[in-house]
């Protein structure tokens, strides 16, 4: 399904715009672009925003005492022509026309304005098999720290596959073999994806603004799933 | 799902030889010290154990090793001084294998040049070089123990089998009744048991007589085990192939015996009472003194003496120069001997020879002690008879050796001598007449079966003529020097010897096996005494006294 379009690309990854304010992947999910060629190409999403379009300016308050949260936006439609959500992928492989995937940087950048993709479970199970692209998150030097990126894509991957638990272990082993000259990063990891600890029930992001208080569904699409409703993030 | 890293998948990986499960590759280690061998992860350290036999498959060879050391690895110091939540067992599946890892020290002691064909190619020998990095090891496997020990069979006596699995190692009985042997172990470990082991393999494959002092009378006939279990004796197991004697003619009522032993004053040396000197808890003097009243009265030197009264102690004081103080002393204390209701005045060999030829004519003697269970007793009956029994082989070496007459070679024998380190004591060994069997009688047909819970009260001399050491568990760091003196790769067997179970396991090492191995001792049961093709019941009185008259005209012919 597609979820935003490329507005920004490179070797290493893309930014991409929401097609709709506040809808995103969360953090760690896998995105694909359907290359040209026939080919697909796979990023982990790594940083999300929504600010203003025009970069120089800063939103400003709209609440009162009676209007805030989602009635902002049923007060103020003008708002999601204004703001944008935009969220960034990095880059950790692609798959050829014949579906094979490959867990090193493709050869070019995906193009200009062509669509984001969420990835769909099967997808998933099969780019995520084998953890070969793990190493590309943990040496990315993005916003967000990598163990945090690497623990937030494997909570993401993990409930994707239907809590395998074989594949966590594997991931694990896959992340103590990346980590293991810096033990410290390697905990913050591992505790954070440990199936054992409670925290690690993180429950769905889904936004539901405005129109939610009256259950009308308020402006077209808003009230739409983002794609990951059906998972608990 | 499918493995992401090769070790996360199924548990087992299947090496090449043999289909036996891969343990880990070999990351280095020296031909001096041995190979060090990261274990792979997927197994837990806690399945593999010290002593296990395994084999690393070379390009060129393959080694038939032991594991001497297991040590846990961390690559992080950090992890030691931080380590993970015990309760997460997610967490620590994680770290190992790249934080937390094991390593196994293995002892190549035998190689095989050509890991294709097994048994062809002359067989293992010694190693001399050692396997290149990431040379896998593995599990032994059954076809590689009978490389290296041989198939049970024809003068092959399994003795145990290896803590992994159940697969007969056999002992060479050719190789073993060469030389004087040593069964070692703590109070309990099962040292007579395997004793008697032994002894089956001897008799049944007839490669050797055999002489028992049989302190304990238990090797003759049924003992109660631990736990109730029946321990079969060998005269049940043998019939009329093993005689057995006694000391205590009372044991005569009890049991078939095929005679009762008494030894004559006449018979007692000096050098048989010098090995009583703890016993008897003579002065330094004794020895000069007896061999001074031996030397004037021959044989009867004893006799003579308890019968001087103070007057002729002078005499015989001023004639010989003997210390009259020394000879009141030792006259008091031979005197206890004659309180001893098995020695008479004066007696013929009869009995001693009877035994003798007995042995020479490749038959088995037990000698029970009966109630003459204190180790005065069977110090002084071991030592005179088994001088006897030097004698005759002597002599009957030398006659071999003029005629050349096959019919004239002396058949192999061997004594059991348990309490061992009363006979062979550093302090004893140079002067009994074991000592001189344990050094020398190897020549003479004669070898030692040493049977001591003391190995390091023995001299170390003796020690190192011991051809095959079957050990059970020691823990005293002297005991397990002695046995291990001499023995190469002898730090990390100290380990093993220190691991054993309390019971029915242990380590065999020497001449009559081809490489240190830790056994399961077999089992002294039904099941052995059938394959000894011994009898379902003990005999009735009835089959006994028949058995007796058969084993008499074996010896002295049919009336
Ligand atoms: N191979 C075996 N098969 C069956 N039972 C065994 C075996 N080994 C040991 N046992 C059991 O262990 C008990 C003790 O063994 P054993 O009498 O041989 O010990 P030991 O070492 O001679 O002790 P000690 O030093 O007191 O003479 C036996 O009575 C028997 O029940
Ligand atoms: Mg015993």
């Amino acid at each position: 399904m597609r979820i935003g379009e490329v507005i920004e690309t490179s070797t290493v990854g893309f930014w991409a715009e929401s097609e709709r304010l506040h809808q995103l992947p969360p953090l760690g999910a896998l995105v694909a672009v359907a290359l040209p060629d026939g080919a697909t190409l796979y990023g982990v999403v790594a940083f999300g925003q929504t600010a203003g379009v025009d970069a120089g300016r800063r939103a400003v308050r709209r609440g009162t005492d009676q209007v805030f949260d989602g009635a902002i936006y049923d007060q103020h439609p003008e708002l999601l022509r204004i703001l944008r959500t935009t969220f960034q992928a990095i880059t950790v492989g692609y798959a050829g026309p014949d579906g094979r995937a490959r867990h090193h940087l493709p050869p070019w950048p995906p193009p200009l304005h062509y669509s984001v993709q969420e990835c769909d479970r099967a997808t998933v199970a099969a780019f995520t098999e084998a953890p070969g692209y793990f190493a590309i998150l943990a040496a990315s030097e993005g916003e967000v720290a990598a163990e945090q990126l690497l623990a937030a894509h494997i909570r993401c991957v993990y409930d994707r596959r239907g809590r395998d638990t074989a594949w966590l272990n594997a991931a694990g082993q896959q992340v103590a073999r990346l980590l293991k000259r810096d033990y410290d990063r390697l905990l913050t990891v591992l505790e954070a994806i440990d199936p054992g600890v409670e925290k690690y029930e993180v429950q769905s992001t889904k936004y539901e603004l405005g129109g939610a208080a009256n259950g009308s569904g308020g402006e077209n699409g808003r009230a739409g799933k983002n794609g990951y409703g059906d998972v608990p993030f | 799902m499918v493995g992401m890293n090769g070790e996360s998948g199924s548990p087992h990986r299947w090496g090449a030889g043999g289909g036996a499960p891969q343990l880990g590759v070999v990351i280095g280690g020296s031909f001096k010290n041995g190979l060090t061998v990261r274990l792979d992860t997927a197994r837990s350290v806690e399945a593999i154990q010290v002593g296990n036999f395994v084999v690393v498959e070379g390009d060129e060879n393959r080694y038939f090793s032991t594991i001497a050391d297991l040590e846990l690895q961390l690559t992080d110091s950090a992890l030691a001084a931080d380590p993970p939540p015990i309760s997460s067992s997610f967490l620590r599946a994680a770290l190992a294998g790249t934080h937390t890892y094991a390593t196994a020290e293995v002892r190549p002691s035998l190689m095989l040049e050509g890991t294709d064909d097994l048994v062809a190619g002359g067989g293992p020998k010694p190693v001399r070089t050692i396997p290149m990095h990431f040379a896998i090891l593995r599990e032994a496997a059954g076809e590689d123990f009978d490389v290296v020990f041989g198939a049970e069979g024809d003068g092959k006596f399994a003795l145990g089998s290896p803590l992994t699995m159940d697969h007969p190692i056999p002992l060479d009985l050719a190789r073993f009744v060469e030389r004087s042997n040593g069964v070692f172990g703590q109070s309990g470990t099962g040292k007579s048991v395997l004793t008697r082991l032994l002894l089956c393999g001897v008799i049944k494959s007839e490669r050797a007589s055999a002489l028992v002092f049989d302190m304990h009378s238990e090797y003759a006939w049924q003992k109660e085990g631990e736990g109730g279990s029946r321990l079969r004796g060998l005269r049940e197991l043998f019939g009329s192939r093993v005689a057995v004697y006694s000391l205590d003619a009372r044991d005569q009522g009890r049991q078939a015996l095929d005679g009762t032993l008494q030894i004559g004053l006449n018979q007692i040396e000096p050098g048989d009472v010098e090995l009583l000197a703890d016993e008897l808890n003579l002065t330094p003097t004794f020895a000069a003194t007896s061999f001074s009243l031996q030397q004037r009265f021959q044989e009867r030197w004893i006799e003579r003496l308890l019968a001087m009264d103070g007057d002729a102690v002078k005499d015989f004081c001023a004639q010989s120069g003997a210390n009259q103080g020394a000879v009141d002393a030792l006259k008091q204390k031979l005197n206890l001997l004659t309180n001893l209701p098995y020695i008479v005045p004066n007696q013929g060999t009869s009995v001693i020879d009877e035994i003798v030829l007995r042995l020479q004519r490749k038959g088995h003697v037990v000698l029970q002690f009966g109630r003459h269970s204190r180790l005065l007793d069977y110090m002084l009956v071991a030592n005179i008879l088994t001088r006897r029994i030097h004698r005759a082989y002597t002599d009957q070496v030398l006659k071999y050796d003029q005629s050349g007459d096959a019919a004239d070679r002396p058949h192999p024998l061997t004594i059991v001598l348990e309490e061992a380190h009363k006979f062979l004591s550093p302090a004893v060994a140079r002067q009994t007449i074991f000592g001189t069997i344990a050094r020398e009688m190897r020549k003479y047909s004669v070898t030692l079966l040493v049977v001591d819970q003391r190995p390091s009260g023995i001299d170390a001399e003796v020690m190192s003529q011991l051809g095959t050491k079957i050990t059970g568990l020691l823990t005293e760091e002297h005991d397990i020097d002695a046995v291990l003196t001499g023995v190469a790769g002898r730090s990390h067997l100290r380990g093993v010897l220190a691991s054993l179970e309390t019971k029915q396991q242990c380590l065999v090492l020497g001449h009559a096996i081809p490489m240190p191995m830790v056994l399961r001792t077999r089992a002294y049961d039904e099941a052995f005494f059938a394959a000894m093709g011994g009898r379902a019941k003990p005999a009735t009185p009835a089959e006994r006294d028949a058995q007796k008259r058969a084993a008499l005209a074996d010896i002295y012919g049919e009336e």
